[in-house]
């Protein structure tokens, strides 16, 4: 009854706030607005009251909503599973709409702004709904609702020509996982007719491949999975900052309950699944971070980072169906977790750097790193929160991004209890990938808060800079807060939900921390001397040190991108002519170095011409009389009948 | 509590010896070289002196600058309680885990190479780019020679991987002598150490971990100085441990742990002899070339891999 009631009441006070916002969009002023988003907020922390109660109780919960037809019908179902994804979505919104307050009244246009909450608040739900969904109708219509009303949240500022390009690339790749997804489903459906979504019988080893080829292609796009992952750095850096958070702390998680969803309780996975997710994963994790290294724009830096964490998220999954299918129930269930964990952890920490990362760039009006530096010394507070989400994301510990990647490890380390010896050496190949992984996120982390935060200012608008608004750093605080919790506390928090996991406790990791620092504070106290002064840098005898001599964004990342030159193909261009024949005397020069955008020009743009060659072709079939129109019309009904006879 | 008296036991006496072998390896190298080098005690001497200097910021710098010789020394510490070296205690929740000590250390390094952005020196921004970028690299070869070591003594968790190997005698057995190798490699290249960098110059072309620190001053300094020291003498300890791990005790008492502290003692002396010859038959190699070196350990240990699953 009270379940009922928390479901219903926050269904009501979202749609609520849409059509509040929608119907007085263009009058509603900031206390409307502020209006809508605390019933947003509230509505949150409804569902996240729900999804809690269904996670520790391992109950369940389901409603019939509305009855279309028979067979199509909007009812829902939520599980453990189901409630922990909930959980994600309605826990980081609520921050997001938190940190709403302050951000949204920075853009300019009053209509503009309404018409964001209220897609904002349309989104969400349609999130919700999604995961609570009990049928594949109600799961693709709030598929469809979820990638519109983001299209519509990153078309925000579509006076740029930039963004338009953005939001056309995401939709057209969005729509294209819609189109495999619906392939999946209504093939799924010719082998049960229902559009539940419930254990499939043992079908033919051929269609079974299909169906999940094309699930996992459909996922794979919204999850941002490489190679379908060029939609995330456009898309993330066009939107406004809160939407980023929501799309990439949020949206790509959806993605990634959709496939667990699948995997573990609709299909029977076969062995070379698991190999695929894990390869899948591995190479999105690598690239994904080798790529967020070289970026400048933060924006886009954050996207491909989160490119990189959904890998290691399929990296959990793809050990759990592995280890499953040689019967290590344990050791999936480690992986499993660990790849879930993760899955909270990242929608966690990039919310939080996706928020901080709204501040500055609000406070810079740039999201480029190398006009950014010493904002440490303006914005203290949006600072020390960055530098809390990167820790996590760099998985230091007691941080909650350190437990999960640390089961993910503790489950590779142990892959040598698998049989076949070509599976273990590959699994222990990922597993130094997957090291690598990890460190490169450390080092890339290490240059965006360092050279955003550190130093001095290289630009006019970064040493203008000033703190944001509270609520602009309560929301983040909130998500630092919780990461760092979430970490010391996961042993217990683990326990308490009735799995034993073989996890190190942080709480006394953390402790032995504190006590130790305090031991060395008190040391030093005593010992050493307390007198300090402040002086200028070393410079090697210049005495007014400027700027311009600090190391830049991309002076970091050039060893790297050095030593992996062969994956960034990059190109290097060095002209130099000289005043003698000796070439001694140097006259003028011209360097520089090229990335080439390997996905976009050798995947994405061959497909593309090939389908603008296609429906070329098919329009020259439009340009005929009367008659031949008819004919068509016949052939197409034809199909039609066919085709309806194969599906019924 | 019994853990209580091992942290404190393991701890002091890390601290105490970590400078001697920063000295002596300083004093071999000079030996090597045919000069008489500083005094064996000179590491302490020269950190009890910073203690007593005032220290000087950078105007640029901010509060990084300023927490970071004491989160770097905390973690190392905590990290050091994952390697005993006194006795080896029982089951600690949550110590001892390879991830978690490994991880520990790359806390310390993560904020070491933020304070080298921090005072917006060319020197700081330079050595935290090439450390990130070297840490790094090495990061596979360090995960994949841990997972080697448990795959030969079956777990995960450091104390029961000395315990395996202080029974069993691994000294003969080819896949430790590779793995040592690794373990050897990584001991250089984590403590900043010829071929990879050069401990003794501050000259832009050859440094790393000391362009990092070159803004310290003072007590920090000497913060900075000693968790160096002791993460070496951890990082040795590792090697001791599972190479030749006589001596050490599963069973403290007074004179079992003295035994064990002698015992660490001279082969810590060893080691870093050792640690100090090396170092002088190499030149320092160009930075673009640590990859190669880096292959060569990871081959070493995944090799050792292969060896042990085909067995």
């Amino acid at each position: 009854m009270m379940m009922n009631f928390l479901f219903v009441c926050g269904l009501c006070m979202f749609f609520g706030a849409a059509l509040f916002q929608t119907v007085f969009a263009a009058k509603a002023s900031v206390v409307v607005r502020r209006f809508s988003l605390w019933a947003m907020l509230s509505a949150n922390l409804l569902f996240l009251l729900f999804s809690l109660n269904i996670v520790l109780r391992d109950s369940t919960f389901s409603v019939n909503l509305y009855q279309l037809t028979d067979i199509l019908h909007f009812s829902f179902f939520v599980d453990r599973l189901a409630a922990f994804f909930m959980m994600i979505i309605s826990s980081v919104s609520a921050i997001a709409c938190l940190y709403s307050l302050g951000y949204i009244e920075h853009h300019a246009s009053n209509t503009d702004k309404n018409f964001l909450v209220a897609m904002m608040s349309l989104f969400i739900i349609a999130m919700l709904l999604l995961v609570a969904s009990d049928n594949t109708f109600s799961l693709l219509f709030f598929w469809e609702i979820m990638s519109l009303t983001s299209f519509f949240m990153v078309m925000f500022e579509r006076k740029k020509a930039d963004t338009r390009k953005s939001a056309l690339f995401y939709f057209v790749m969005t729509q294209m996982s819609t189109t495999f997804l619906m392939f999946g489903f209504i093939a799924i459906y010719h082998i049960t007719g229902s559009f539940e979504i419930t254990a499939i019988p043992v079908v033919s080893p051929f269609l079974k491949a299909v169906i999940f080829l094309s699930l996992f292609i459909g996922f794979g796009i919204k999850a941002g999975v490489m190679p379908f992952h060029k939609w995330l750095p456009y898309a993330h850096s066009a939107s406004p900052s809160n939407i980023s958070a929501l799309m990439s702390g949020v949206m790509i998680k959806v993605a990634i309950y959709g496939l667990v969803r699948y995997l573990v309780f609709v299909l029977t996975p076969d062995r070379w699944w698991g190999v695929m997710v894990l390869l899948f994963g591995s190479f999105s994790a690598l690239l994904g971070i080798i790529y967020a290294l070289k970026e400048h724009d933060i924006k886009k830096l954050l996207a491909y980072s989160s490119i990189e964490n959904v890998g290691i998220i399929l990296i959990g999954i793809g050990l759990y169906l592995i280890f499953q299918s040689y019967g290590f129930y344990d050791l999936a269930m480690l992986a499993l977790i660990g790849g879930l964990f993760h899955s909270l952890n990242h929608a966690l920490f990039k919310s939080l750097l996706f928020l901080t990362t709204g501040s500055v760039v609000n406070a810079t009006g740039t999201r480029d790193i190398e006009k950014m530096g010493g904002l440490m010394k303006v914005m203290p507070y949006t600072g020390f929160l960055f530098l809390a989400g990167s820790a996590a994301l760099a998985a230091l510990p007691p941080f909650n991004g350190f437990v999960s990647e640390l089961m993910i490890f503790q489950a590779f380390m142990q892959s040598f209890i698998i049989g076949n010896p070509f599976l273990k050496i590959m699994l222990f190949l990922g597993l130094s990938l997957f090291a690598l992984t990890s460190a490169l996120a450390a080092a890339c982390f290490v240059k965006a808060f360092g050279l955003i935060f550190l130093a001095t200012p290289r630009s006019e608008e970064a040493r203008k800079a000033k703190e944001v608004s509270p609520s602009m750093i309560a929301g983040p605080a909130i998500l630092a807060a919780v990461c760092l919790l979430v970490g010391i506390f996961s042993f217990q928090i683990f326990s308490s939900l009735g799995f034993n996991l073989p996890i190190p406790n942080l709480m006394l990791i953390g402790l032995s921390l504190v006590v130790t620092l305090g031991l060395v504070w008190s040391f030093m106290r005593l010992v050493s001397n307390r007198s300090t002064r402040t002086s200028e840098t070393w410079g090697c005898g210049i005495t007014s040190q400027n700027s311009n001599m600090e190391y830049t964004a991309s002076g970091f990342s050039e060893p790297i991108l050095t030593i992996f030159r062969p994956i960034y193909r990059t190109k290097k261009k060095n002209e130099r002519s000289f005043n003698d024949a000796g070439k001694s005397i140097f006259k003028e020069g011209n360097a520089e170095i090229q990335t080439f955008k390997v996905f976009e020009e050798r995947i994405y743009l061959p497909i593309a011409h090939f389908i603008q060659r296609l429906s070329n072709y098919i329009s020259n079939l439009h340009d005929v009389d009367l008659d031949t129109y008819i004919l068509y019309s016949f052939a197409a009904i034809v199909i039609l009948i066919l085709a309806a006879g194969w599906l019924i | 509590m019994s853990f209580l008296i091992y942290a404190l036991l393991n701890t002091v006496f890390i601290i105490l010896i970590s400078p001697l072998f920063v000295s002596l390896i300083k004093k071999v190298k000079a030996f090597s070289q045919g000069r008489q080098g500083p005094p064996l005690l000179q590491t302490y001497y020269s950190l009890s002196k910073l203690l007593k200097k005032e220290t000087v910021y950078s105007t640029n710098t901010s509060m990084i600058m300023r927490v970071t010789p004491y989160i770097n020394i905390v973690c190392i510490l905590v990290a050091s309680l994952c390697v005993p070296a006194v006795y080896i205690p029982g089951m600690a929740a949550g110590f001892g885990n390879i991830i978690l000590f490994l991880y520990l250390l790359v806390f310390a390094k993560f904020f070491m190479a933020l304070a080298g952005l921090d005072a917006s020196s060319t020197f700081g921004g330079m050595g935290s780019s090439r450390e990130m970028t070297v840490s790094a690299v090495i990061e596979p070869v360090i995960i994949i020679v841990f997972t080697a070591l448990g795959l030969l003594l079956k777990t995960t968790n450091l104390y029961e991987m000395f315990r395996t190997s202080l029974q069993s005698s691994l000294f003969i057995n080819p896949s430790t002598l590779l793995i040592s190798l690794s373990l050897f490699i990584i001991l250089i290249v984590e403590t900043a150490r010829i071929p990879v960098d050069n401990p003794e110059t501050h000259l832009e072309l050859t440094m790393i971990h000391e362009a990092m620190i070159l803004e310290y001053s003072g007590p920090n300094l000497a913060l900075m100085e000693m968790s160096h020291a002791v993460k070496q003498t951890v990082l040795m300890a590792v090697l001791i441990n599972i190479l030749i791990p006589w001596g050490l005790t599963t069973a403290p008492n007074i004179l079992t742990v003295s035994i064990s502290i002698i015992a660490f003692a001279v082969k810590g002396v060893i080691l870093a002899v050792a640690v100090g010859f090396f170092e002088s038959m190499f030149a320092k190699s160009r930075l673009f070339r640590l990859p190669n070196l880096f292959m060569l350990a990871f081959f070493f240990s995944f090799s050792t891999i292969l060896f042990e699953l085909l067995k």
